[in-house]
């Protein structure tokens, strides 16, 4: 064995047989490695190389120093040895003061076969990658993530998920920033080696995300192990790839499912269903106890999956067990408690509502609405549909920042939430078409009267108008509507109207 | 030419042989309060050459443990029966006294007896050691020897075989039944017997040593070693107090020296070896003295304690166990059971 072994890089190696270094230099480089059963049997010339003992250490401390000093002497750089852990603190300081850097190994078998590879087998080295990435896909994963941990805990080094952006999935370490930023995204195949960290990166090729890059990473790593793992990266790469399809596949036909079972929940409106009482509960969703809903809505066209996603990201940050769905033009979701929150609870699970609102505004155009703490099958029924209309009044609020919550709304401003649906406005337009003649005069005055009790000083005095010019004009509107103004209920119909077409 | 010691050298004498006990051996103190009161000053210390080859010729000295002699002092005669049961089984009066280990408080032991008879400058280990099959005349195999011991309550043993380690089983029970300490004389050889077969002349070594020691004691440790004809080899501090786990006996020190060496005394009862950055500097039958670096008193291994100042320096053993391969096997290390401390250069 010839070249060069470094330290750290075997240190680095997923199976160096547990080797850890006991005393001596940080980092040292050696010119090669002698693998021996016992000290006897150590050429006397080591040459700067690592020496490898498979026997076990004698124990006695001044044994121990001899040992130490005899292989220096033979001009070794290193010693690994069994047992190197028993080593007492006087036979570090020693090796410290040679300057012969002390490895414990568990295996020393191991360790040279590791050895081995590094100095020797590179290509030994890539296979034994590779077979290790092959034998992680054969196992069932969940998920990307699943699949990444699967990869890294059999190939040994981190695994990392990235874009130019920043890390998207990591497992098994941390990829350091300063790696991070070294990685040139343009090339098939990128080595990245810094003194903060090592990587190894390959281009995904996803039809549904630009950009991503698979990385296997770790600290220490030498140039061999480094271009191993590249193959490795790009052996692993198709099964990634492939795994983000078939999440995404699977999360669109989720969401459709849940979409569905929570649009069955809400067209029994309360009444109970036990069929679709089974359906909830095997998502995991639980009617009883309380529920506090929200319902985002996209005020411009919003991918709803892309929302959802967003959304139950930022409402893992909630501690409290919640739900969401994608529902029409955006998304259904819910809080659950299993005791009633107090007061000043609910106030702090809106807040956190409201800064998840705040946050998906940064990505989307959405409006928020929040519907009331209630109880109960039923109640959670009521608390989306408290949810749904919040949510429409949003829509148009700019000054509360497109969140609103049915708490902090009028009765009136429900009553006309519900006017502003698709049934009513027309028939509404319909009854007032009439008044729409002459510049709109006619209807600007009905509406004011019906919101001044019906009394025209009032009007006169609201409008600037003499208070003959609003008798006269009620009068007309009257006669061209066709309707008694005295009975209440065409009075009621009037002023939702009115309000509706405004 | 006989040698005349005057109560004024006794100082000197007693610490000569604590240097010579390498660690072990028993301090002196006691013995030296005793002889101070000696009505036989001054004393004649006689040369092997100087007697009658054919002159029988005993020796004495106290086993067991030496720490307990300084909780329950000897009697007055602490060697009376034993001497007396040795000359009856004799059948004559054995008129010389020699050492029987000539390291620590034994070395002064031949002195008690100087009223009634002749002491000769010899003796049968030249350091300190722990077993009684490590006497001269035994590990030559010299025969007739006959050894009294005490038993405890004025009780007296006596035994006369050819294998040494019977000796030192027979003995080490009697001491024990004696109460963990006792007398110890062994008879059956001649003033010529000594010639060949013991270590001579050690006497005179502790008193030039034990001189020289007591006027270089407060000078550099250096000096201090040079004075005394041996190698200063480690000064530092006791890093390291590691039980052996095979021997309990054996204990090695870890002496951090002021420049960082990794020194390692291993010590069994008496120190055995010194080893520094890896390397062995010292080992039995060298001499291996640790002193206190401060204070320089004459340290036995029971005194060394964690964090402890300390200087170790060499002193070349007795030439006697190295004049045979054979003898050597008595007294190195790997004869304790302790193995790479053999062969310091």
């Amino acid at each position: 064995m010839t070249d060069s072994l470094r330290m750290s890089a075997l240190l680095a190696h997923p199976q160096n047989g547990g080797v850890r270094a006991i005393a001596g230099p940080e980092d040292a480089e050696w010119t090669g490695v002698v693998v021996e059963t016992n000290e006897d049997a150590l050429p006397a010339d080591g040459g700067g190389r690592l020496a490898i003992l498979t026997e076990l250490p004698p124990t006695r401390p001044w044994q121990q120093d001899a040992l130490v000093r005899r292989t220096r002497d033979r001009g070794f750089r290193a010693l690994a040895i069994p047992h190197g852990d028993n080593f007492g603190t006087g036979t570090r300081a020693l090796a410290d003061r040679l300057g012969l850097t002390l490895l414990h190994a568990d295996r020393p078998m191991l360790l040279a076969k590791a050895c081995w590879q590094l100095v020797e087998a590179q290509d030994a080295l890539t296979l034994g990658y590779v077979r290790k990435v092959a034998q992680s896909i054969e196992y069932h994963a969940n998920d990307l993530t699943d699949l990444l941990r699967h990869l890294s805990s059999s190939v040994g080094h981190g695994v990392a998920l990235i874009d130019a952006e920043g890390v998207l999935l990591e497992v098994g370490g941390q990829l350091a920033p300063e790696v991070h930023a070294a990685i040139d995204f343009a090339p098939w195949v990128d080595l990245t080696r810094m003194p903060a960290g090592t990587a190894a990166s390959v281009r995904v090729d996803s039809p549904s995300r630009e950009g991503l890059r698979l990385a296997f990473f770790g600290a220490g790593l030498d140039e061999r192990q480094v271009s191993a793992l590249a193959v490795a990266a790009e052996v692993a790469m198709p099964a990634v790839a492939a795994r983000i399809l078939i999440d995404e596949v699977a999360e669109v036909s989720d969401a459709s499912v849940s979409s569905g079972v929570l649009r069955d929940f809400v067209d029994l409106r309360g009444t109970p269903d036990p069929e679709v009482e089974r359906r909830m509960l095997e998502r995991g969703w639980r009617t009883t106890g309380y529920h506090l809903a929200f319902r985002v809505v996209g005020r411009s066209r919003v991918d709803a999956l892309q929302l959802l996603r967003f959304v139950m990201g930022e409402l893992g940050r909630i501690p409290v067990d919640s739900h969401a769905t994608t529902t029409g033009r955006g998304l259904s979701g819910w809080l659950t408690f299993s005791e009633p929150p107090a007061a000043s609870q609910v106030e702090h699970y809106v807040a956190a509502l409201r800064d998840l609102h705040v946050a998906a505004r940064r990505s989307f155009n959405v409006a928020t609405g929040v519907g009331s703490l209630a109880s109960g099958s039923a109640g959670l029924t009521t608390s989306l549909s408290e949810a749904a209309d919040a949510a429409r009044i949003a829509v148009n609020r700019s000054n509360t920042g497109w969140f609103v919550r049915v708490d902090g709304l009028g009765l009136e401003q429900l009553l006309l939430a519900w006017t502003g649906n698709d049934t009513f406005v027309p028939a509404a337009r319909s009854l007032l078409a009439p008044l729409q003649s002459g510049g709109g005069e006619l209807l600007t005055t009905l509406s004011a009267y019906l919101d001044h009790e019906s009394a025209v000083a009032p009007t006169a005095t609201a409008l600037g108008l003499h208070r003959n010019t609003v008798a006269t004009r009620i009068q007309r509107a009257q006669e061209l509507l066709g309707v008694d103004m005295s009975d209440p209920e065409v009075r009621l119909a009037l002023h939702l109207a009115c309000r509706a077409v405004r | 030419m006989p040698t005349i010691l005057e109560l004024a050298s006794l100082p000197a004498l007693a610490t000569g042989f604590g240097l010579l006990g390498s660690g072990g051996g028993g301090a002196t103190t006691m013995l030296e309060l005793a002889l101070r009161r000696s009505p036989d000053w001054p004393m004649t210390v006689h040369d092997v050459d100087e007697l009658d080859p054919s002159t029988p010729c005993l020796g004495a000295a106290f086993v067991g443990s030496t720490m307990l002699l300084t909780e329950r002092l000897p009697g007055s005669a602490p060697f009376a029966p034993l001497i007396a049961a040795a000359e009856r089984w004799l059948g004559h009066h054995v008129p010389v006294v020699c050492s029987l280990e000539g390291g620590g408080l034994n070395g002064l032991a031949p002195f008690t007896l100087a009223g009634d008879r002749k002491i000769v400058d010899a003796d049968l280990t030249g350091r300190a050691v722990p077993g009684l099959d490590q006497m001269s005349l035994l590990v030559d195999g010299v025969p007739g020897i006959v050894v009294t011991c005490d038993t405890g309550a004025g009780g007296v043993a006596l035994v006369q075989t050819d294998r040494a380690l019977d000796i030192e089983r027979v003995v080490r029970a009697s001491t024990i039944q004696a109460g963990g300490a006792g007398g110890l004389v062994f008879a059956g050889f001649t003033v010529g017997d000594l010639r060949e077969h013991a270590i001579v002349g050690n006497a005179a070594r502790a008193l030039s040593i034990g001189t020289a020691y007591l006027e270089a004691r407060s000078g550099p440790l250096e000096g201090l070693a040079a004075a005394l004809g041996g190698r200063l080899l480690a000064e530092g501090r006791i890093t390291a107090i590691d039980p052996d786990a095979v021997d309990q006996h054996v204990t090695a020190f870890g002496i951090t020296g002021s420049a960082g060496e990794v020194h390692r005394l291993v010590a069994r009862s008496e120190n055995l070896a010194l080893m520094t950055d890896g390397r062995l500097e010292a080992a039995a039958p060298d001499l291996i003295v640790v002193l206190d670096a401060i204070s320089r008193d004459i340290l036995e291994v029971t005194d060394l304690s964690r964090a402890r100042h300390v200087a170790v320096i060499k002193l070349d053993g007795p030439a006697w166990w190295s004049r045979s391969p054979h003898r050597t096997r008595y007294v190195t290390p790997s004869a304790y059971g302790l193995d790479g401390l053999d062969g310091a250069a």
